[in-house]
C-alpha cells in the first residue's frame, strides 16, 4: 500500500471523478442540464437540506476512515523490513513473551545478523511492559488511568538504530540508567539522596501527556511517576508514525527490576542484510535455534497482526457508514420523488419535445447525483480537516494484547475514494427509483 | 382524538413519503441506539453495585497483573495478621490458559480460553437445589456430578456451548492446544462437559493443578524460565467478604499488606478494574458518543426537516382551507409537529425494537472488540422512540412554523 499521493491529487480527485461521471452522463444522454440546475436552484432549501445530510454522512465516514488509515500506516511503518523479532516459543505478542536472559544471549551471534561500523551486532534486547498508570485526579473524583508502554533496552543508541528512531532532544540514558538527586533538590521533599530512573520518551507520548498537564509537550528534565518509581526525562525520540513514538525507553535492568521482569527479555530484535535475508533468518531461528525455542518473524509480519485487528475496526466503520448512508439514500429518494411529483407536467413537456424515456431517466438521475455531489464535496472538504490531526488510541495487536499509540489521522487516496464512492452510490441509489418512476410516466397522462 | 386521527390520515395520504422518511429515521435511529447500547453496557459494567461483597486482586502496575502462587494462601486469608482482621468468606485463584488448536493458523475460531482453578469452587447443584453458590455469579450452577468428574479428570475441561460448536468438538472429544499464554505450554484436553449457556458461552474451566504441573515441567526443562514463570502464575484472585461492613476493611487490609510487595498487588471491585482499563479507550468512546451520535442525529433532523417541509409546501392549499374553516395557527403548528413526532417516534420505536430482536434473538448479542456477546436491553426500543421523536420534533419546528404563519389569502392568490 502506497501513501504518496500528491496533495493536489488528493484534493482534485473527488471533484474530478464527479465531473467525469456527470460529463459522461451528459454526453451520453444529452439531458437538459440547465433545466436540472434551475430546478435545484429554485428548490434550493430542499437541495441544501438533502445535500447537508450527505455532508454529515461523508464527513463522518472520512473522519472514521482517516482514523483507521492512521492505524494502518502505523502498523505498516512500525516494522523495519530487514528486522527479525524473536519472541518466546508460542508467544504471539511481546507482552506474553518470556525469553530467559541466559538462553538467548547468543541470538545476536547468529549468522545473518549484520554488524554496525563499530563491530556491534545490530541487535536490540528488550523487555516490554504495559503499565496501567493512575493519572492525577481532582479530589473526590475517581482517578483516571492510562496505558503506558515502557521498553527497557540495554544499548539505547543501538536499539534506536535497529528500530529506525532518532533522538530529537537531550541524550540517551546513562549506563547506570538512574540519576542521583540530593535531598531537597528541585524542591523535592526527600530527606535522603534518591535516584530517578532516566527515561527517553517518544514525541507522541510526550505531546499526549504534556497536553494533559497544560503544556505543548513534556521536555527534558520533566519528572513522571510511573509505577512505584519516579522517572526523569533525559531525551525525546522521534519515531514518526511508529508505535515506538508512543513509548518510554529506559535501561532494561531498571525496567525489569521495577516491574518484576528482571530475568527475561520479552523480545530480541535482529537486523538482517535485507528483507529477503530477514525472512530466511526468521525461518532458520524458528526452526533451528535450540538453546531456547523461539518464535521468530520479520517485523512487518509481526506488525501486520496489528493491521489485521484494524481490519475489524475498518469493517465496523463501513458497517456504521453503510447504515448511515442508507438514511441518506432514503432522504434523497424522498426529495427526488417530491421533485417528480411537482414536475409531472414538465416531464410530459420534455417527452413531447422529443426527449426519450432514458433521457428523462438520466436527467433525474443526474439531478440526484448533483445533490449527492454537492453534499459529498462539502463533506469531503469537512472531512479533509482531520488530515494530519494527531490522536491517541488503544489498538489491538494479537492474542488479546493492546498498544496505546499516538498517530496522525490520514486522509489519503483510500479515504477519498471511499468518500467519493459512498457519495456516488448514495446519489445513484437514491435517485434510481424516482428516476425510473419519472421515466415510466406517459406524456399525455403527465400533461393531464 | 379527532386531531390525532387527522394526523394519522395525513401520514397515510402520501404513503411513499411517510415510508421513506420513516426508513431514513429508522436506520439512523438504529445506529444511534446500537451505539448507546454499547455505551450503556460499558457504563453498567463499570457501575459499582451496591451491596457488592466481591473484590479482585491483581498485580498493581503491569497490565498483565500476574502474581506468584505463593500469594494464594495469604490472599485466601485476606492478609489477616492481627486479631479482628477480616477473613474472606470465599476466595478463589484464577489462572488463565490461552492457546490455539492450530498454531499455524491463529484465528479466533481456533482459540481456546480456559480458566484454571480449583474446580470445586464452581457453583454446583444437585437436582435443582444449589449445592455450592461459589463466587462466580454470572454462571448458572453446574451439576455437581459433572464438576466432580472434572476434578477427577486432571486433563478435563468444561467448555461453553458456543466455543464447543466453533471448535467442532463434543463431550468426550480430545484435542491438543498450543499455548501462547503461558507461552510454550502445550496441553491435551478431554471435554468432560458443557457449561450452561450464557456469559460463559465462549470460554471454559480446567483444573489449575494440570496447568501448574505443566508449567513446573516446563520450568524443569527450561530452568532459566523458572524465576519468571513462578512470579506469574495467578492472573486474578477473587475474595468475597461475609458482610457488607467487612468489605472495605478487607480491601484495605490486602492493599496495605506488606506480604505482597514483589510484585505489589491491588485489590478493587470488578467494576473498578474494568473502568480503569476502559479509561484508555475514553478518547475513542468520546468520539463515538459526541461526534458519531450527534452527527447521525443531525442527519436525521435534516432528513425530517426536508420531508416535513415538502409536506407543508405541497399542502399549502389544504392548510389555507383549514385556516378558513376555523383552524387556529396553533392547531396547524400542532398538526405538523404531531405528524413529525408520530413518524419519528414510531419509526424509532420500530428501529429500537428491531435492534433488540436482531441483536438478541438472531445474532445472540453484540460483541465489542472481541468481548463476550452482551444482550441489548429492552430499553433500546424506548431509546429508539425517544431519539426518533426528539429529532423529529427538532427537525419539524421550522416547517411547522411556516405552516402556522401561512396566510390563506396569499395561498389562494397564488393558486388563482
Amino acid at each position: 500500500m502506497k501513501y504518496d499521493l500528491p496533495p493536489w491529487f488528493s484534493a482534485a480527485a473527488p471533484p474530478a471523478v464527479i465531473a467525469v461521471l456527470i460529463g459522461g452522463l451528459l454526453l451520453a444522454g444529452k439531458v437538459p442540464l440547465t433545466y436540472n440546475l434551475r430546478n435545484l436552484r429554485v428548490r434550493w432549501k430542499t437541495t441544501v437540506l438533502t445535500a447537508l445530510a450527505f455532508t454529515v454522512v461523508v464527513a463522518l465516514l472520512m473522519a472514521m476512515h482517516a482514523f483507521s488509515m492512521g492505524i494502518r500506516r502505523l502498523s505498516e511503518e512500525s516494522g523495519q523490513p530487514a528486522n527479525v523479532i524473536c519472541l518466546s516459543d508460542g508467544a504471539s505478542d511481546e507482552m506474553y513473551s518470556n525469553l530467559p536472559l541466559s538462553e538467548t544471549s547468543d541470538l545476536a551471534r547468529q549468522p545473518g545478523v549484520i554488524r554496525g561500523a563499530e563491530g556491534r551486532a545490530l541487535c536490540s534486547r528488550e523487555v516490554y511492559i504495559m503499565v496501567n498508570q493512575v493519572m492525577p485526579a481532582v479530589e473526590g473524583a475517581r482517578p483516571k488511568h492510562r496505558l503506558v508502554q515502557i521498553r527497557g533496552v540495554e544499548e539505547p543508541d543501538l536499539s534506536a538504530r535497529v528500530h529506525g528512531l532518532e533522538l530529537t532532544a537531550g541524550t540517551w540514558f546513562s549506563g547506570a540508567g538512574v540519576q542521583e538527586r540530593s535531598p531537597g533538590s528541585d524542591g523535592a521533599t526527600n530527606a535522603s539522596p534518591y535516584a530517578l530512573v532516566e527515561a527517553v520518551i517518544g514525541e507522541g507520548l510526550a505531546r499526549d501527556i504534556g497536553s494533559e498537564a497544560g503544556k505543548e509537550s513534556l521536555g527534558v528534565g520533566d519528572v513522571l511517576t510511573i509505577g512505584p518509581r519516579e522517572w526523569v526525562i533525559v531525551g525525546l525520540m522521534r519515531g514518526p508514525q511508529t508505535t515506538f513514538g508512543s513509548e518510554i525507553w529506559a535501561k532494561r535492568q531498571k525496567v525489569g527490576e521495577v516491574f518484576n521482569k528482571d530475568n527475561i527479555y520479552t523480545s530480541i530484535v535482529l537486523r538482517a542484510e535485507s528483507p529477503a535475508a530477514a525472512e530466511e533468518l526468521a525461518d532458520r531461528l524458528s526452526r533451528d535455534f535450540k538453546k531456547s525455542a523461539v518464535t521468530a518473524m520479520t517485523e512487518p509480519a509481526y506488525f501486520a497482526k496489528m493491521a489485521d485487528a484494524n481490519q475489524q475496526l475498518l469493517g465496523s466503520i463501513y458497517l456504521v457508514s453503510g447504515i448511515m448512508a442508507l438514511g441518506g439514500i432514503f432522504g434523497v429518494m424522498n426529495t427526488m420523488f417530491a421533485a417528480i411529483r411537482q414536475r409531472t407536467t414538465d416531464i410530459g413537456v420534455l417527452r413531447i419535445m422529443g426527449f426519450a424515456r432514458w433521457q428523462v431517466l438520466l436527467s433525474f438521475l443526474l439531478e440526484s447525483l448533483l445533490i449527492a455531489a454537492l453534499g459529498g464535496l462539502a463533506g469531503g472538504a469537512l472531512g479533509y480537516l482531520v488530515n494530519g490531526v494527531t490522536t491517541t488510541s488503544v489498538v489491538g495487536t494479537s492474542g488479546g494484547a493492546v498498544k496505546r499509540v499516538s498517530f496522525q489521522m490520514i486522509v489519503d487516496g483510500n479515504t477519498l475514494a471511499a468518500a467519493v464512492l459512498f457519495t456516488l452510490v448514495m446519489g445513484l441509489l437514491g435517485g434510481l427509483l424516482p428516476a425510473l418512476s419519472a421515466m415510466r410516466l406517459k406524456p399525455l397522462q403527465a400533461l393531464r | 382524538m379527532k386531531f390525532f386521527l387527522l394526523i394519522f390520515k395525513n401520514l397515510r395520504r402520501n404513503k411513499l413519503r411517510t415510508a421513506l422518511t420513516a426508513l431514513a429515521v429508522g436506520v439512523l435511529v438504529f445506529v444511534v441506539t446500537m451505539i448507546w447500547t454499547v455505551v450503556y453496557f460499558l457504563e453498567n459494567f463499570t457501575k459499582e453495585k451496591s451491596g457488592n461483597l466481591k473484590a479482585i486482586v491483581t498485580g498493581r502496575y503491569d497490565i498483565q497483573g500476574q502474581m506468584p502462587l505463593s500469594y494464594a494462601r495469604d490472599l485466601s486469608h485476606g492478609a489477616a495478621s492481627r486479631p479482628g482482621d477480616v477473613v474472606p468468606a470465599e476466595s478463589m485463584a484464577w489462572q488463565f490458559y490461552l492457546g490455539t488448536l492450530d498454531p499455524q493458523k491463529r484465528t479466533r475460531e481456533n482459540m481456546v480460553i480456559l480458566v484454571g482453578m480449583d474446580v470445586h469452587q464452581l457453583p454446583t447443584k444437585v437436582a435443582n437445589t444449589v449445592a455450592h453458590k461459589g463466587i462466580i455469579d454470572d454462571l448458572d450452577p453446574i451439576d455437581k456430578e459433572l464438576v466432580d468428574k472434572l476434578a477427577e479428570t486432571t486433563h478435563g475441561c468444561l467448555l461453553g456451548p458456543k466455543r464447543l460448536k466453533t471448535l467442532n468438538k463434543k463431550v468426550g472429544d480430545r484435542f491438543k492446544v498450543s499455548g501462547f499464554q503461558p507461552a510454550g505450554i502445550d496441553l491435551e484436553f478431554e471435554v468432560v462437559g458443557v457449561l450452561p449457556a450464557g456469559r460463559w458461552d465462549e470460554n471454559g474451566f480446567m483444573n489449575a493443578r494440570y496447568l501448574n504441573d505443566a508449567v513446573d515441567k516446563f520450568c524443569k526443562e527450561h530452568p532459566a524460565s523458572k524465576p519468571t514463570l513462578d512470579q506469574r502464575r495467578i492472573d486474578m484472585f477473587w475474595v468475597e467478604a461475609g458482610k457488607k461492613d467487612e468489605f472495605p476493611r478487607l480491601v484495605e487490609q490486602i492493599n496495605a499488606s506488606p506480604l505482597f510487595q514483589s510484585p505489589p498487588v491491588k485489590c478493587e471491585t470488578f467494576a473498578s478494574l474494568v473502568a480503569n482499563y476502559l479509561d484508555s479507550w475514553s478518547g475513542f468512546i468520546w468520539f463515538i458518543e459526541w461526534v458519531l451520535v450527534p452527527g447521525s442525529m443531525f442527519s436525521m433532523v435534516l432528513l425530517i426537516a426536508n420531508a416535513i417541509s415538502l409536506n407543508v409546501r405541497e399542502r399549502a392549499k389544504e392548510m389555507a382551507i383549514l385556516k378558513v374553516i376555523g383552524f387556529r395557527p396553533g392547531h396547524l403548528l400542532g398538526l405538523v409537529l404531531g405528524e413529525a413526532l408520530l413518524l419519528g417516534a414510531g419509526s424509532g420505536l420500530v428501529a429500537g425494537g428491531l435492534i433488540y430482536w436482531i441483536a438478541n434473538a438472531a445474532v445472540g448479542g453484540i460483541t465489542v472488540a472481541g468481548s463476550e456477546p452482551f444482550p441489548v436491553p429492552w430499553q433500546a426500543a424506548l431509546w429508539g422512540a425517544g431519539v426518533g421523536g426528539a429529532t423529529a420534533l427538532v427537525g419539524s419546528i421550522l416547517p411547522a412554523w411556516t405552516a402556522r404563519s401561512l396566510q390563506a389569502s396569499e395561498v389562494f392568490a397564488r393558486v388563482a
